[in-house]
């Protein structure tokens, strides 16, 4: 218990149950719609997974898949995620969306995914203003869409968004103005944040990755094996929403983002995140405050018959401990983007996308020798039938990684999976 | 007898001044390909054909999308609004032909509007922004929509000097509407116009 409460203090869920609970007991208005069938949603999947290489990152491993296995081609059927949504509507223009979410595979995992409130007032001419405010993915993946945030045109996000899923969900609130000007449509966000300390310590310790597992609300995330020295001041997990130091978001932390959307069939997006932690901050359980800033640019783009382009780089910094010589002891610079395309067939849809990625180390104590660079590669089909929708993908990975030489694995590996999905969303 | 017969003559020529015979009006894009759902209208000189009222006229909203995306209606027409699908919209325009908005919660539910006054009428959803329609209010019976050729055929357009406006929610030029003049005689007409790119798809909204 006290374990549990630690972390909801540290983590500012105390304000958001407050809010939570005011609202709960608000006077009901007309258009109150809290407990109706229309505001609750479910999604969930089964899938057949066959994967080879390397064991999972799920498992404590260095492997870059939700899935992994010790070399040989592993088939077994799987839980993916269950999502049971919750849309209450308070009066017309407040509502709120709470998602909880099971998470099954290599590990089994259930919580909270996304808890906020949502304001929408009638806009006004050419302007709209709209904001969200509670624990919640900031807008940056081009792959997610829904309250589930599940992944529209295939299983297995890109590596940056794969990472937005893992360790950038904080407690913000996010404020938002679209204006139409002539044909142009521009929209502007900005967002203050909290409880986002820990984002980074999962991309330097085992690189990127690509899976559609997402971190669950006070969950942990392992590491994979750390060199003994490191072992002796980092934890072997990171809690993504954890707000180290005293009290809640004393520094606390922004981003912003603007989209452009000109008289053309193509959109723009540029994001910047700061979370303005303190890279020497630490508590009692050794997870560290990382500094970790971003920026993120996106591109959508309409091609004709119905087809689609999307592509999204983002470059960012995350600093770690104290300076020695100069230089923190971790001080990781990542890269990486990746373009798809998509196209309908009737009621069927084939994806394709590619994705590089690396980060660059030049810390004190993890530098060049943790270096990574890698890419993938990525084809899958869907087709939907009403509530139902099934996929199949074929990804493959290949990673050069020098803190897999550190635990003495193999320095470059590669893998291959081939998933096949049934959703169903009510 | 003659000059009574003179007389009923001119009198019917007056009454019916423009004898009435098929016209047809064929719109195309810059690249020379038809242009669907493009609305025109005739104004013929001395002639005049009001639009009535009447008909069930229906804009609904089904999987996120206003359906049909454009409709014509005479001036003082009754449309609904049902929502058929399981979330709310929130259906505004803010056009000065018709400034309104709908809150529709359930499935089901609909809402009427009457439009009083001829114009275009830009729909949008205040929750979905990648829900967009049109409707045309006219105020005359000579309006047609072009088909997937192209063409508006008007069965009963009068022989006279007539203005011809065409007009398209992505037409490039001002108030989205290109206008020419024929003579009476004239009994077809082309028009090219400059298209804009659909809208791309709906900024990321979760």
């Amino acid at each position: 218990m006290g374990y549990v409460a630690r972390r909801l203090r540290n983590t500012g869920a105390i304000p958001l149950g407050c809010a939570l609970a005011a609202l709960w007991v608000a006077p009901a208005s007309a258009q109150a719609r809290i407990f109706t069938p229309d505001s609750f949603e479910f999604s969930g999947d089964v899938r057949l997974v066959g994967v080879d290489g390397e064991k999972s990152w799920v498992d404590g491993g260095f492997g870059k898949l939700r899935s992994g296995s010790d070399g040989d081609f592993r088939v077994q059927p799987q839980l993916g995620n269950i999502s049971l949504v919750w849309k209450p509507q308070f009066s017309w223009s407040l509502g709120a969306v709470v998602v909880a979410e099971v998470q099954g595979g290599q590990r089994t995992e259930s919580g909270l995914s996304q808890a906020y409130l949502t304001f929408r007032p009638m806009r006004s001419g050419k302007l709209a203003f709209s904001g969200r405010a509670g624990l919640m993915w900031p807008l940056v993946s081009l792959e997610h869409e829904g309250a589930d945030w599940h992944v529209k045109d295939s299983i297995t996000p890109s590596a940056i968004n794969s990472w937005i899923g893992e360790e950038v969900r904080p407690l913000a609130a996010e404020a938002t103005i679209t204006a139409t000007l002539g044909a142009h449509k521009l929209r502007a966000t900005a967002a203050l944040m909290g409880a986002n300390d820990t984002s980074g310590t999962l991309l330097t310790f085992r690189g990127w990755a690509l899976h559609d597992r997402t971190t669950l609300a006070f969950n942990r995330q392992p590491l994979p094996p750390l060199d003994s020295y490191i072992a002796a001041y980092q934890a072997p997990y990171t809690h993504p929403l954890l707000d180290v130091g005293p009290g809640f978001a004393h520094r606390p932390g922004y981003y912003a983002k603007v989209a452009w959307q000109p008289p053309a069939p193509i959109r723009v997006e540029l994001f910047h995140y700061d979370n303005m932690a303190n890279p020497e901050a630490v508590d009692a359980n050794l997870e560290w405050g990382w500094r970790t800033r971003f920026n993120n640019a996106g591109l959508v783009a309409n091609l004709g018959s119905g087809a689609e382009l999307k592509a999204q780089a983002m470059q960012g910094r995350t600093r770690m401990g104290f300076p020695e010589d100069g230089r923190r002891w971790i001080n990781n610079r990542f890269r990486a983007a990746y373009l798809l395309v998509t196209r309908p067939f009737g009621s069927f849809s084939a994806t394709a996308r590619i994705d590089a990625f690396d980060t660059q180390n030049r810390g004190s104590d993890v530098d060049e020798e943790y270096d990574e660079h890698g890419w993938s590669a990525m084809i899958a089909g869907k087709r939907d039938w009403r509530h139902f929708t099934g996929l199949i993908e074929l990804l493959h990975v290949w990673s050069e990684n020098g803190s897999r030489e550190h635990a003495a694995e193999r320095l470059r590996q590669g893998q291959t999976q081939l998933q096949a999905e049934v959703r169903i969303h009510w | 007898m003659v000059r009574n017969l003179l007389c009923a003559l001119v009198l019917a020529s007056a009454a019916s001044p423009l004898v009435a015979a098929p016209l047809n009006v064929r719109v195309v894009d810059a690249s020379g390909r038809p242009v669907r759902d493009a609305v025109v209208t005739l104004y013929p000189a001395g002639a005049a054909h009001p639009a009535h009222a009447g008909g069930r006229y229906v804009v609904a909203q089904q999987n996120l999308q206003f359906r049909p995306f454009l409709t014509v209606v005479p001036v003082g027409a009754d449309v609904s609004f049902p929502n058929l699908d399981p979330t709310k919209h929130h259906v505004y325009s803010f056009s000065a032909a018709k400034k309104f908005e709908l809150k529709l919660f359930a499935k089901d539910q609909s809402r009427t509007v009457h439009f009083d006054k001829p114009g275009v009428v830009a729909l949008g959803c205040n929750i979905h922004d990648q829900m967009s329609a049109f409707i045309f209010v006219t105020d005359t019976g000579w309006t047609a929509r072009t088909n997937a050729q192209g063409i508006a055929t008007f069965a009963d357009a009068p022989n006279a000097p007539t203005r011809v406006a065409v007009w398209h929610p992505y037409l490039r030029a001002p108030g989205g509407q290109v206008q020419q003049a024929i003579a009476a005689t004239q009994r077809n007409l082309g028009f090219q116009v400059k298209l804009r790119p659909p809208p791309a798809m709906a900024m990321t909204d979760y």
